[in-house]
Parts: C-alpha cells; sequence; structure tokens
C-alpha cells in the first residue's frame, strides 16, 4: 500500500521503485499524479533517471578473447555433466580391485613368514656367511679366533 | 532469448559442448564486466570470469530449466567474487534491516543548481565509478544486477537469494547512497 506523500520529502523507495515500473498500477498512478505537482519528488526522479543513464554509459569492458576456446581446453580434461551424472560402472574397476586384493594378499604371506619361522632363526646362522676370521688370519680378539674350534 | 538460452543450457547439460561454448561467448563479457566491477582488479576478474563457466559446467546437472540460466550463471559469478573479497578481507556488511535510514537525507535546495549538473560526461562516468566503487557490496552488487544488467527484481531475490521485498530497500538504499557519494564528489570537483 503507497503511503500518502503528504510530506515534501522525496520518498526514494517509491521513487525507486517508481523508476524500475515494480509498482503495482494504482500505486504506479498515485505517484505520478503527485510527480506532476511536486517539484522536489520530481526533481529527484530526474537524478535517479540521470543516474541510471550514466551507468549505461559507463565504459564496456570486454575480456578481449575467446573464453569459450580456453574452456574448451580445460573441459577436453574433464568428463561431462552427463558422464558424471551416469550410473557408475563398477566392472572397470574389476582389474584394479584384483590387483589390490592380489597385493594385499601377498604383502600378509610375506609379512607372516618374517613375523613367523623365519624370524626364529638363531641370528649367528643368518650371519654365517661371513668368516669369522678377518683377511689374513689376523685376530681382531680372542672370540672371533677361537671360536671355530681353533682353541681345542 | 531465455528459452534460447535454457534450450542451450539444457544441450549442454546433455553433454553437448558447442552449446556450452555458445553460452560462454553469449555471457563471457557480462560477467567479466560484473565480477571487475565487484572486485576492482582486472587481472583478478579475468581468472574468475574463467572459473566461473568452469564451476558452471561442473554444477550443470544441478541447473534446473524453471530457473533461467543467465541468472544462475550470475549467482555463480557473484559467488566467485564474494570468495576472493572475503579473503582480501574487503567485504563490507551492511545491517539488513530493511529501515530506510538515510534514504530520505537527501534534501535539494529549491533553485539551486545541483553540482552534478555542471559536469562534463566523461566526468560524470568518472565520478559514477568512483562512487561505486566507495559502496558497500550489498549494495553495489544489487546496482550493478539493476543497472547494467536489467534484471528484474525477481532475477534480482533470485540471485542474490533474497526477498523481493528486500530487493526494493536494498535498492533504494543503494541508490540514495550512490547518489549522496556522486554529489559529494561532484561537489569537490566543482570546488577544484
Amino acid at each position: 500500500m503507497i503511503k500518502p506523500l503528504t510530506k515534501h520529502v522525496p520518498d526514494m523507495l517509491l521513487l525507486s521503485t517508481y523508476l524500475d515500473g515494480e509498482l503495482e498500477s494504482a500505486a504506479h498512478q498515485e505517484l505520478a499524479d503527485h510527480l506532476t505537482k511536486c517539484p522536489l519528488c520530481a526533481s529527484q526522479l530526474a537524478a535517479l533517471q540521470s543516474l541510471a543513464a550514466d551507468f549505461g554509459n559507463l565504459p564496456q569492458e570486454t575480456l578481449g578473447f575467446d573464453l569459450a576456446g580456453v574452456i574448451e581446453g580445460r573441459l577436453a580434461a574433464v568428463r561431462s555433466p552427463q558422464e558424471k551424472k551416469g550410473p557408475a560402472r563398477w566392472w572397470r574397476l574389476l582389474p584394479v580391485s584384483i590387483g589390490a586384493a592380489a597385493s594385499l594378499a601377498v604383502g600378509i604371506g610375506m609379512g607372516s613368514v618374517l613375523l613367523g619361522g623365519a624370524a626364529t632363526m638363531p641370528r649367528v646362522t643368518a650371519m654365517s656367511v661371513f668368516d669369522t676370521l678377518p683377511p689374513g688370519g689376523l685376530c681382531i680378539g680372542p672370540d672371533s679366533c677361537y671360536r671355530n674350534g681353533a682353541r681345542k | 532469448m531465455d528459452e534460447d538460452e535454457n534450450g542451450l543450457a539444457s544441450r549442454a547439460q546433455a553433454g553437448d559442448r558447442q552449446a556450452f561454448a555458445l553460452l560462454v561467448r553469449r555471457y563471457q563479457d557480462r560477467v567479466f564486466r560484473f565480477i571487475l566491477r565487484m572486485n576492482n582488479a582486472r587481472d583478478e576478474a579475468m581468472d574468475l570470469t574463467q572459473e566461473t563457466f568452469m564451476k558452471a559446467y561442473q554444477a550443470l546437472p544441478t541447473w534446473r530449466p524453471d530457473a533461467r540460466f543467465g541468472t544462475w550463471l550470475f549467482q555463480i559469478a557473484r559467488n566467485a567474487a564474494l570468495d576472493v573479497l572475503r579473503r582480501r578481507q574487503l567485504v563490507e556488511f551492511v545491517p539488513l534491516d530493511p529501515g530506510l535510514s538515510g534514504v530520505e537525507a537527501f534534501d535539494p535546495q529549491d533553485g539551486a543548481p545541483l553540482p552534478e549538473e555542471q559536469l562534463s560526461g566523461r566526468q560524470r562516468i568518472a565520478l559514477l565509478d568512483r562512487s561505486l566503487h566507495e559502496l558497500p557490496i550489498e549494495q553495489r552488487e544489487i546496482l550493478l544486477l539493476r543497472e547494467l544488467e536489467n534484471m528484474s527484481y525477481a532475477d534480482i531475490a533470485a540471485t542474490l537469494n533474497i526477498e523481493a521485498g528486500t530487493v526494493k530497500s536494498r535498492l533504494a538504499r543503494a541508490r540514495a547512497a550512490v547518489l549522496a557519494n556522486f554529489r559529494h564528489h561532484a561537489g569537490e570537483n566543482a570546488h577544484d
């Protein structure tokens, strides 16, 4: 409902809505009548109209190149929305899943061997590939010289 | 024209990249100008324009034909611009109270020539540009959508996700503010 314009104070809300043609017809007509009698409101409306015209004269900056070509290049790397909307094709992942399961099984098997029987082997046996005597027959200590029965 | 846009958007949604390219060509400068006037940084606006279209393409499955494609696209552009402004901590929030304090403050003196009436066209444009950038972002964006994009109140409401009544009051407040800034600078100019 339009409030009566008894005071000669421009009502920016009404004038702005009037300018945009968004007032209801009765309110629009009421304000149009008022504008013929109120220079203050008419002046304010003229200022708003002038401002609107100036907006239309602001520089029309442009991007300066064909963005569609750039976007097309980037989109080539992504799937189309239609593809994204489609049902998941689980069988496409089957080889990957089988490979992953096999790798996991082998890993678990190797882990259990190391943590099981093989891990309990005597450390000396594991190191027996090295001779206890250093090259040249020099003793580096009594234990290493006589361990293989030399003391007997 | 809107039907064409929505038709193109429907085709793009179905995976037609040529249709999407046509939409990009149709909107690239408008989106660029909107973002540029939002954040006032050309290189950033170029990047954001590109990101807007990439996001739009990725979000196409969520677009519904009952929404105008242009309105939907400007929502994305606006969000992209606001995200950057927030990161730059340049967003000034104005109270959402629809009261119009300050709107009625304009009080021209009878018969006195207004300062802006003495400016040349080029000066007016420069002052408007400056006055616009001094506005809080909420006032600036609504003026851009109305004055540059000629959006209806319903489309502005949809783009900004606000009530139609709020569009009226915010737009009136924004116009009052930009006019006040403009007159202030015009007065400064007149005294130079």
